[in-house]
């Protein structure tokens, strides 16, 4: 423990080094390519669809961006296109978007229903020109459409129909012209101060899938949904400016303008998003796995750099059980950005390789903000940027199964009843987190539905994120923890670099559990029933109560027989079989399964012995339940916790009482 | 005039110790509204904690989530009942308004508290300290103006800085200068009162502006002589909060409720010592001071012959 404690001291003192250490690490590595990216033609990883060439210039004073683009589609769609959709994603920084238009009417990140945004906060990208190779400019055949709402203001999306198609398994080349204005930080993108964070900020072509093009406009609750390729992107900036991004840097030159121009390449990825700031303190580490070294890059910003060993700790802690638990992590780097003071709203957020966490000078040891969301955005590695699910159509699929795994690999790294909050004087684990932001709004929206249909964002974070984690620890249960955990391997391996479906999640946790969990999933995934059992009724009756010596409130007779009553209430609409632990005063314990189809059922026990409690669920691993408070009931009454509570809102009227005192 | 006074420090809370039924009287009546005031919470979370095994939740240790998730029940069985809470303090401070009068004369006088001179004094004096007490929210208005523009100008900092820290330190030092406005107001008006008392001021506008003046010529005695209080009482309940979310073990109900009253009590406590201290420090200051003579003497001629003491 010691070593240890000498290690993390020495470990912040070098942190604190590190913005001078950090620029002559960068610079190094700035000045030869990296070695990893130059060797290799590997065998690709992904099926490639995509090939993304981009020239972009960054202006950090007006937080503009003028690039040019290059893409290369390859029709692998088995059919010939001649239509072709794509994102314009910084578009949706507008007054009159769809994405403006639910944030008023529900709130979204960070923002609630009926903000006023600052014109800081708008962004846009716009295509100067749209050229096809071989067939000419095409800029005039630009068309904004609206797949999901007709919302004629809402430019997030546009198509562009060929002159001829592009024959199945040919290629077609793109090239486009366009420019960003990025906004003030707002929904994972945009400036704050001298930090840009680049994210969704080129023309992105929409995905054939289900035999349709998929590509819906950006709301107020979506992500986002590519296919795979590579990414070979030139940056020119400033040569103060640190840059990070989600692929290996390439080159770094310096031209005499003052300006430099980083290349970076990037493959089986489906975004490219980067970072930059004069101000970034930059820390190196690796990781070694089941396939090979993994370089960490860390890039803190001003205050923070306290929380570097915590993210540092919990990533490393991630890496290895993902590996150990889910399946190898294939590429060779990870870059974490902490976004600076004023740009939060960049924070907590996942790309390719590139993840952005976030945290604050304050942040006390005890509150593992920092950990969870590392922890978090690290796991999208797998459930999005490798499993790289529709984000717009089935958000649980990698909020939620990642919130699941964000509470096994917490709990296992800081302990379950500690893993989010650890003080002497109060905690909390992952599990409760998740279920409490379930239990907000459990009821208005099933697992399952597209991401901008929900009633609102917190039905939506609380469903997506929390029910499903709950979901599945209730799924563990039936089918047990380490089954799932394989389930979830299996899937991972199965359907990595691919786009899967709900269905082939739930049929590959069928599968390996060989359980037929429809009526589980009809009721949980496509359903919104909500489940609560409660213990109704607990009392022991003396059987002969007509004889004198029975009377209630007598002492116990050792001969005296009772009748134990316990009756059980399905008081939800969810059915789901229970255990039911009931204890007796003569140290006996008896336990029932109730398969829980009727509303309610009664037990009862003849014994010479008086109840003690009964419990529903003693393993406490029906997390979906609503109130676990009526899960049990103890004949004695036990005021400590009442007391506890009184104590506090005691403390706490009485010190107001003292502060309006002190007026007079 | 009169300079720093050591003594008054630690006289003010021997005398606070002396009548001590004082603050054991405030106490009492604290306590008591606090537990009306929590009643409703209490009665309604009983029948959820009381039978519930969950309930160990809060017991052995305080899971947070449970809270929440008891927040969450339709019945909301622990909602804070702010309602209650704040009727009972504003009629807590009302009655502080009244007790202040016989406070005062207690510690003036500087003799046992007996029930029925107590309370006409508390009864004497109340109408002046409302209208006081009418006075005083026209002062805080200003502050509130300052408060309002710090905050504004805090914003313009926190969003001009890539790094926290100008702002986190622009609002420290602010709230210790609007602090320090607070107590300087509290002060003189605490002076104003005392004037009323022990001079039997009836006009308040001219007890504020007595009390004005004995605190611009001993601005900085006074000002310490509170701060100095302050602090005392501010390092007793942070050193009482510590312990309860330190070292407490999370089944300690009983020592968690003692602790906590405690620092009621302490806090109680130091009020009044803050109140005492200005009485004895106003009463020497009265008894010190050079009145200006109310007629001019005129010059007389005395002729008289001295006697020289040669040893003298």
């Amino acid at each position: 423990m010691q070593l240890a404690r000498v290690l993390a001291i020495s470990t912040i003192g070098l942190l604190f080094c590190a913005p001078g250490y950090a620029q002559t690490a960068m610079k190094k590595a700035e000045a030869k390519p990296a070695a990893e990216a130059g060797d290799a033609v590997k065998k690709p990883l992904s099926t490639r669809v995509v090939a993304y060439e981009i020239d972009a210039k960054l202006d950090p004073s007006k937080h503009t961006i003028a690039a040019t683009e290059t893409l290369t589609y390859r029709n692998l769609t088995g059919k010939p296109q001649q239509t072709f959709p794509f994102h314009l994603y910084l578009n949706a920084f507008q007054p009159q978007s769809t994405l403006m238009t639910e944030v008023r009417l529900a709130g979204t990140r960070g923002t609630g229903p009926d903000s006023e945004w600052d014109p800081k906060h708008y962004g846009s990208i716009n295509v100067d020109k749209f050229e096809v190779e071989g067939m000419g400019d095409l800029t005039g055949k630009m068309e904004f459409i609206q797949p999901d709402d007709h919302n004629a203001n809402d430019h997030t999306v546009f198509q562009v129909t060929l002159p001829q198609p592009i024959a199945p398994g040919a290629s077609v080349t793109f090239h486009m012209t366009f420019h960003d204005q990025l906004p003030k930080v707002v929904e994972r993108t945009g400036y704050a101060h001298d930090f840009d964070m680049v994210g969704q900020w080129f023309p992105k072509v929409g995905v054939w899938w289900k035999d349709a093009w998929n590509c819906h406009q950006f709301h107020a609750t979506t992500e986002f949904f590519a296919d795979f390729g590579t990414f070979d992107v030139r940056i020119t900036l400033p040569q103060n400016e640190i840059v990070g991004a989600g692929g290996d840097l390439i080159s770094s030159v310096n031209n005499p303008d003052g300006t430099k121009t980083v290349t970076f390449h990037s493959e089986d990825v489906h975004d490219f998003s980067w970072t930059a700031s004069p101000s970034f303190a930059v820390v190196e580490d690796s990781w070694t796995g089941s396939q090979g070294p993994v370089k960490i890059h860390l890039l803190m910003s001003p205050g923070n750099m306290p929380s570097a060993p915590r993210y540092i700790k919990a990533l490393k802690g991630t890496l290895r059980l993902f590996d150990q638990w889910y399946g190898p992590y294939p590429y060779d780097r990870i870059t974490v950005v902490d976004p600076p003071h004023g740009g939060s709203d960049a924070g907590g957020m996942e790309y390719p390789t590139l993840i952005t966490a976030g945290t604050a000078w304050w942040m006390p040891d005890g509150l593992l903000a920092p950990e969870v969301v590392t922890e978090h955005e690290f796991g999208h590695q797998y459930w999005y940027g490798m499993v790289a699910t529709n984000e717009f159509e089935e958000a649980w699929l990698d909020e939620g199964i990642n919130s699941y795994t964000e509470v096994k690999v917490m709990d296992a790294l800081y302990g379950k009843e500690t893993s989010v909050m650890n003080f002497p004087f109060a905690h909390m684990g992952e599990t409760e987190l998740q279920r409490v932001s379930y239990l907000g709004e459990p009821d208005m929206d099933p697992i399952s539905r597209f991401a901008w249909q929900f009633i609102g964002s917190n039905s939506y974070g609380g469903i997506t994120y929390g029910k499903t984690a709950t979901m599945l620890i209730t799924l563990e249960k039936l089918i047990g923890e380490d089954t799932l955990r394989n389930a979830l391997h299996t899937y991972f391996m199965r359907y990595r670099f691919t786009h899967p479906t709900g269905e082939d999640f739930l049929k590959t946790v069928e599968e390996m559990s060989g359980k037929d969990l429809r009526w589980y999933f009809n009721q949980a995934v496509y359903g919104t029933n909500v489940l609560d059992y409660e213990v109704g009724d607990a009392h022991s009756d003396p059987l002969n109560w007509w004889e004198k010596h029975s009377q209630f409130g007598e002492d116990k007779d050792k001969n005296e027989v009772y009748r134990t009553y316990v009756t059980l209430q399905r008081k939800g609409d969810f059915i789901f079989p229970v255990d039911l632990q009931v204890k007796f005063d003569d140290g006996y314990t008896a336990t029932e399964h109730w398969d829980g189809q009727d509303r309610w059922v009664r037990y009862h026990y003849d014994r010479k012995a008086k109840i003690v409690s009964a419990q529903i669920d003693p393993q406490n691993q029906i997390t979906m339940d609503r109130d676990l408070f009526n899960n049990s009931y103890v004949k004695k009454s036990n005021a400590f916790a009442l007391y506890k509570l009184r104590n506090m809102w005691l403390f706490a009227s009485e010190w107001l009482s003292q502060l309006l005192a002190w007026l007079t | 005039m009169s300079g720093t006074r050591p003594k008054t420090f630690l006289s003010g809370a021997g005398l606070v110790w002396k009548w001590q039924r004082l603050v054991w009287w405030i106490f009492a009546v604290t306590l008591i509204f606090g537990f009306l005031s929590t009643q409703g919470m209490v009665d309604r979370a009983a029948d959820t904690l009381n039978h519930s095994l969950a309930s160990k939740r809060l017991v052995d240790g305080w899971d947070v989530s449970a809270v929440v998730e008891l927040m969450q029940l339709q019945n909301n069985p622990i909602e804070f009942q702010g309602p209650a809470v704040i009727h009972f303090s504003i009629v807590f401070a009302v009655f502080m308004l009244f007790l202040t009068g016989g406070i005062l004369t207690t510690y003036l006088r500087d003799e046992k508290p007996r029930t029925s001179p107590f309370f006409e004094a508390c009864g004497q004096y109340f109408w002046r300290f409302l209208r006081l007490l009418i006075y005083f929210a026209i002062v805080l208005l200003p502050i509130a103006g300052i408060c309002a523009g710090v905050g504004a100008l805090y914003d313009k900092i926190e969003a001009d800085s890539i790094s926290p820290f100008p702002a986190v330190y622009f609002f420290v030092a602010a709230a210790v200068v609007i602090l320090l406005l607070l107590a300087i107001v509290r002060m003189w008006f605490d002076m104003a009162e005392v004037i009323a008392v022990a001079d039997d001021e009836r006009r308040m506008h001219k007890a504020l502006r007595r009390a004005a003046r004995v605190l611009w010529h001993n601005f900085f005695s006074l000002l310490w002589l509170y701060v100095s209080i302050a602090i005392v009482g501010l390092v007793l309940f942070l050193v009482g909060l510590g312990l309860w979310m330190t070292f407490l073990s999370p089944q300690s109900n009983i020592l968690a409720f003692l602790l906590s009253q405690l620092m009621i009590l302490a806090w109680i406590g130091t009020r009044l010592w803050q109140r005492a201290s200005e009485v004895l420090w106003y009463r020497e200051y009265a008894q010190t001071s050079v009145r200006e003579p109310v007629w001019t003497p005129s010059p007389t001629l005395v002729t008289q012959s001295v006697a020289t003491d040669p040893e003298s």
